[in-house]
């Protein structure tokens, strides 16, 4: 697989603190690449730092084999950015507003087939201050497309979205996806990591905290079914726990385990409370989303919300 | 010749930016009425409170050919100063400016729009005023007038353009800028003999307003208007207005921005 995006050893500091420890990962040809982390752990620092906007003090980055602090023009045309905080001119119509970028660009795409492709056909005459939030935002991604970039970067495209909106947007990057774009995603939401990309980076505090799938970050995590239920009668926990030889925590009426082998220790649960006379309701066993993991990995390390 | 298609290829652009960025104006209605309907208001008041005839350089003047170069010096700096202010401010805040310094267009090509829109906005307003001014306040149109009026657009879109992106770098959101362009546009205005007649000023005001480009742009133009055979050119007025448009580059040049400080 080609390398699009690479990065070694980045680093960056605001003033005497460094937000950017030294991290390194690759982004493939064709792949959307997640980049998690909560607000302050250097998803934007990294991005902007991608995106030509902001100098390193350490490493090597190299965008399409480009250097970005050193942005030609040339590179710039073969590049789509959507960024984190901005606005429109509300008086220009959808269609006017990405008519005017698209000449930014020496190779633009077909403009009604690039409106389309974020879903606002129906919105293309209408003026930018009448859309909602979530259609301003892809109208932001038809703006980053509309050059036919090689590589889009998406800084937090669905931030503070509602949930249909959020929805809409992941069909569409899922759409551009198939179109076979190299996109690189910041994102503080797990799900959406989960959803769109092919392989996630968490940040936590300026460093890689793990790598890899979705499927990948959950077994290195060792991650377990959780089956929880309630019973009217207290249990007997050190009872259950020899029944099925795992660590079994109560908190008043509901009781919980982890297990590995949901079939086996399910069973076993079963027998255990015909044999006891237990009724057991409420009973499930849920695989939990990644989410648990992302807090666990990047709740901690002592991480401000002062920047992005 | 591929370098010649560029270059053609972004003349084009840069005026495609600026017909783009003229025809967001004429929607903004509030920025219509405030650079445009509000001057010719503003004359109209200025000549239906101060009837009469005025003393300038000694000759006596009527007040309303007066007023016609007053409004149109003050809609210069209005627009080139106030408006410009205001709008790359409030663009920069909005991260407009760092969205188009993230697509291959080049830089210039936006200022060009920004200053294209501006020289527009100010010539067919100062036209419109002049027009006003012939049909009601005895402006009598010559060559000597016209030469006059055509340097001082010139220089004076260009001086306070470049004043107003230096500014621009130190006005930290777009809120101050919005009130420091009106403000200053107004207030140098009263120094400067716009509104009121410098003849009945006390001196010490007038030499203070002497220090600022207005004051000069002000003077040479009512020159033009009032005194036939006049172009109102004379070396200070010229020489103070390139100084101050000189500064206003050496200023702006290495300082202009195009993010926000804010999250910084």
């Amino acid at each position: 697989m080609t390398a699009v995006v690479e990065v070694e050893q980045l680093r960056k500091s605001y003033g005497a603190v460094e937000r950017l420890h030294g991290i390194s990962f690759e982004v493939h040809a064709g792949e959307i690449l997640g980049f998690l982390g909560v607000n302050g752990a250097g998803k934007t620092t990294t991005i902007e730092i991608l995106e030509g906007y902001r100098s390193r003090d350490g490493g090597r980055v190299s965008v399409l084999g480009t250097d970005p602090a050193k942005a030609t023009r040339e590179w710039r045309n073969r590049i789509g950015l959507v960024l984190q905080e901005c606005e429109l001119d509300p008086v220009y119509t959808v269609n006017e507003t990405v008519t005017m970028f698209a000449r930014y660009f020496r190779r633009p795409t077909d403009i009604p087939a690039t409106i389309g492709a974020v879903g606002l056909t129906e919105k293309a005459d209408d003026r930018v201050g009448r859309l909602s939030g979530g259609q301003k935002r892809r109208l932001d991604v038809a703006l980053g497309l509309v050059g036919d970039p090689e590589v889009l970067f998406l800084d937090e495209p669905t931030t503070g979205l509602d949930p249909v909106a959020r929805r809409e947007m992941w069909s569409m990057i899922e759409g551009l996806r198939l179109a076979g774009k190299t996109i690189f995603l910041t994102t503080h939401y797990m799900d959406e990591a989960q959803h769109l990309a092919d392989r996630i980076i968490i940040l936590r505090a300026g460093e890689i905290a793990a790598q890899g799938t979705a499927e990948k970050l959950s077994e290195a995590l060792g991650y377990h079914t959780e089956v929880t239920f309630e019973t009217r009668r207290g249990v007997e926990v050190r009872e259950l726990h020899g029944a099925l030889g795992v660590d079994v925590r109560v908190d008043g009426p509901l009781v919980s385990f982890r297990t590995q082998q949901v079939q086996a220790d399910l069973k076993a649960l079963l027998d255990w409370a015909q044999a006891r006379g237990v009724e057991l309701t409420n009973l499930q066993a849920v695989r939990p989303t990644l989410d648990d993991v992302f807090v666990q990995l990047a709740g901690d390390g002592g991480v401000d919300t002062s920047h992005g | 010749m591929e370098e010649w298609t560029r270059v053609m290829g972004d003349a084009g652009l840069a005026i495609a930016q600026t017909r783009f960025a003229l025809r967001g104006f004429l929607r903004h209605s509030s920025a219509f009425v405030f650079t445009v309907v509000f001057p010719v208001i503003l004359l109209l008041l200025f000549n239906a409170i101060f009837k009469g005839t005025t003393k300038f350089n000694g000759l006596n003047a009527a007040e309303a050919t007066y007023y016609t170069a007053s409004i149109v010096s003050y809609e210069i700096m209005l627009v080139s100063f106030g408006s410009l202010l205001v709008r790359v401010t409030t663009a920069r805040e909005q991260g407009l400016l760092k969205r188009f310094r993230g697509t291959p267009m080049p830089s210039w090509v936006y200022l060009f729009s920004e200053i294209g829109r501006t020289v527009v906005v100010v010539c067919s307003t100062v036209a419109l005023l002049v027009a006003v001014g012939t049909l009601f306040y005895h402006v009598q149109l010559s060559g000597h007038l016209l030469i006059g009026l055509v340097v001082y657009l010139v220089l004076g879109v260009t001086c306070f353009s470049a004043l107003a992106l230096a500014l621009a770098s130190f006005c930290a959101t777009a809120d101050s800028a919005s009130a420091i362009g009106p403000l200053s546009a107004t207030i140098l205005a009263f120094l400067s003999g716009v509104f009121i007649p410098t003849s009945i000023m006390p001196t010490w005001l007038i030499d203070l307003g002497k220090v600022f480009p207005l004051e000069h742009m002000a003077r040479g133009l009512q020159m033009a208007f009032l005194v036939p055979g006049s172009t109102g050119l004379t070396g200070v007025n010229l020489g103070v207005l390139v100084a101050w448009g000189v500064l206003g580059l050496v200023v702006a040049v290495p300082t202009f921005r195009w993010e926000s400080r804010v999250g910084l």
